[in-house]
């Protein structure tokens, strides 16, 4: 089991006296805190619009702040959105691989769609066009890595031949991920030899169900990329405490307010039917955690790590058995918890629940690039 | 955290009906015809047309529907409802700011049991083969025109209506006060359309909605379903956040 961080950098209101600088520079001091925890990677998610809830429009600079302020810890993108109106592929394909560079060689790259008319209708692109662009990029990205000079006529863009560069240091590039909120997803992720990367908060059973899915199906995969990136995260929220009960109860405030303020957005579904999104993704299953758990209470929803030390390594043990590889964790929302608290929760979970988990070793600068891709995941 | 509305529950009455009871039976109409066009609006005003219990969508919201019922228990009848965008703590709604129906049972009907603010007029549902329209005039002046144009057909599951929250004058425990009345019909759709949205004419004083400015279309759909209006299960006081001023009846 591996664990990560996860990052939607919620800003509270009003936005005034340098909020979202405090805001950066606080999670810029969890990641370097997670970084000598020994937490496997960070990961910041692309988002436009989603006020309050996510001013992470720029993850790749944040992730290069984060890269160049740590050692060991793998910087994830989660995920580049891969819609022409938000990134062209070339330039998603250049960016992440000047990260894998300044990282040394530390880049997990995770590819998505948006779900909400607010980003979606916010950059004038067509719901219904998504989950095809999303098709294309996983497929060509590879290609303009690890080809000197790669040309392509195809559906969401063209291209005559020319050198895409960088090239990424990883080699023969950084390991694929898929974000998966929305069902049948993981079979996406699957048959393209992609990591999945979830991104809703279901309850063991579902989780398990997925898992087997994904596993049975990746077998037989033909790879998007150069190599098989055979592996499950899941996003969970964090919140560890000596006291079993204030962990809860601070740990509730946190999912709580990310759940309320998931629940303001317009999910795609909601006013532009579209047989491309089934169903509401991320937004539904937190708005449902807020709904379960309104932050008043003193239990914890099943497989939600907060709790102390003892709660949180039974609840990682049942996502070990689900066949999860690793957790990626929300630290805070609306900068509901203090940051000295998020700080000692950090170093708590490190100190007495990390130890009872076997620890992959996470790609380092020393190791060769082939072997770190392949410690990342790579086969 | 996220934008409360602003406005006095008290000017959000005039159309508002007073529902003598709650206790309302559950209502199945038949193969009724909908129209729903959904723009964004002008995001200045958004929290104005909003009591303090809801909060505006982002981005805001404008739903204009129209429904034919060509039978059923309440008779033949249409009607046209505006309704604002906006969420109840976490839960999707549409607060309706005017309703225009034909005189009938109907009128009555969805204005006593489940709160919808009636004016009585002649609204005009249209349907044609490349479009279809939603059209109220106020005397001889078009006050509301909205099409879907260019129907597609969809799935019939790939549709979500929302809730309303419908502010009534309710009378409750011997004191009469607006409150906001949660209507969750529930749809059996047996065909969908969806197309381009298209408002023509709206006129946001008639509608109750000042200052309401549609600037932005996002899409129209057009069904038939089976239309259950439900019981009255919630009550909300509209000047409370909803996550604490929610009443299960």
């Amino acid at each position: 089991m591996r664990f990560g961080i996860f990052y939607e950098i919620s800003v509270p209101r009003p936005w005034e006296n340098d909020i979202e600088h405090t805001v950066y520079h606080r999670c810029l001091e969890q990641v370097r805190l997670a970084d000598e925890m020994g937490f496997h990677s960070v990961w910041a998610v692309e988002h436009h619009f989603l006020e309050e809830y996510s001013h992470c429009s720029a993850p790749e600079l944040f992730l290069t702040a984060c890269a160049m302020q740590t050692k060991q810890i793998r910087v994830g993108h989660g995920i580049v959105v891969c819609v022409p109106q938000f990134n062209h592929p070339i330039r998603a394909a250049e960016r992440a691989a000047v990260l894998d560079i300044l990282s040394d060689g530390r880049l997990e790259f995770g590819t998505g769609r948006s779900a909400t008319w607010t980003e979606l209708g916010g950059m004038d692109a067509n719901p219904d066009e998504t989950k095809e662009t999303w098709d294309e990029y996983t497929r060509t990205i590879p290609q303009m890595w690890t080809n000197e000079r790669y040309g392509y006529e195809g559906r969401a863009f063209r291209m005559p031949t020319r050198a895409v560069l960088p090239k990424p240091y990883q080699k023969p590039h950084p390991p694929m991920w898929v974000a998966v909120s929305s069902p049948g997803t993981e079979i996406d992720a699957a048959e393209r030899g992609m990591g999945s990367l979830g991104l809703t908060f279901g309850g063991f059973a579902e989780q398990e169900e997925k898992v087997q899915r994904y596993r049975s199906i990746i077998r037989n995969c033909e790879p998007a990329g150069a190599f098989v990136n055979e592996r499950v995260a899941t996003v969970n929220f964090l919140y560890c405490h000596p006291d079993n009960e204030t962990g809860i109860k601070t740990g509730s405030r946190l999912t709580g307010s990310f759940g309320y303020l998931a629940a303001q957005l317009l999910p795609v579904r909601e006013v532009h039917p579209t047989r491309s999104y089934p169903n509401p993704g991320l937004l539904a299953a937190t708005r449902q955690q807020a709904a379960q758990n309104p932050g008043e209470g003193v239990s914890a929803p099943e497989g939600v790590c907060i709790g102390n030390p003892d709660r949180l390594v039974e609840e990682i043990k049942k996502w070990e058995s689900c066949g999860v590889d690793q957790i990626n964790f929300l630290l805070n929302a609306l900068e509901t918890i203090p940051q000295e608290e998020v700080l000692e929760s950090l170093r708590l979970f490190g100190e007495e629940v990390m130890p009872h988990f076997a620890d992959d070793k996470p790609a380092t600068t020393s190791q060769p690039r082939e072997a770190a891709a392949a410690a990342a995941g790579g086969d | 955290m996220p934008i409360n509305g602003n406005a006095d529950p008290g000017q959000l009455t005039r159309y508002a009906p007073t529902m003598a009871s709650l206790d309302t039976e559950a209502l199945t109409l038949p193969s009724v015809k909908v129209l729903q066009v959904i723009y964004e609006i002008d995001d200045s005003v958004m929290a104005d047309l909003l009591p303090p219990a809801l909060h505006p969508t982002i981005p805001p919201t404008l739903h204009v529907i129209g429904l034919r019922a060509d039978d059923g228990p309440l008779g033949a009848f249409t009607l046209a409802v505006v309704r604002v965008g906006c969420r109840a703590a976490v839960r999707p709604r549409g607060l309706p700011t005017r309703a225009v129906c034909t005189a009938g049972d109907a009128a009555a009907a969805l204005e006593q049991r489940w709160g919808f603010p009636i004016t009585v007029g002649e609204p005009v549902l249209r349907e044609r083969y490349d479009r279809q329209s939603i059209e109220v005039n106020d005397g001889n002046v078009a006050v509301l025109s909205a099409q879907l144009i260019d129907p597609v057909p969809i799935g019939n599951g790939d549709l979500l209506y929302t809730a309303g929250m419908h502010i009534a004058t309710v009378e409750r425990e011997r004191e009469s006060k607006p409150w906001l009345v949660q209507v969750d019909p529930e749809f059996e759709v047996s065909r969908a359309d969806r197309g381009q949205a298209q408002i023509d004419a709206f006129d946001s004083v008639f509608w109750d909605a000042p200052d309401l400015r549609p600037v932005y279309p996002i899409v129209a759909s057009y069904t038939t379903a089976n239309i259950t209006l439900p019981r009255i299960r919630y009550i909300c006081d509209p000047m409370q956040p909803a996550i604490s001023g929610t009443v299960a009846l």
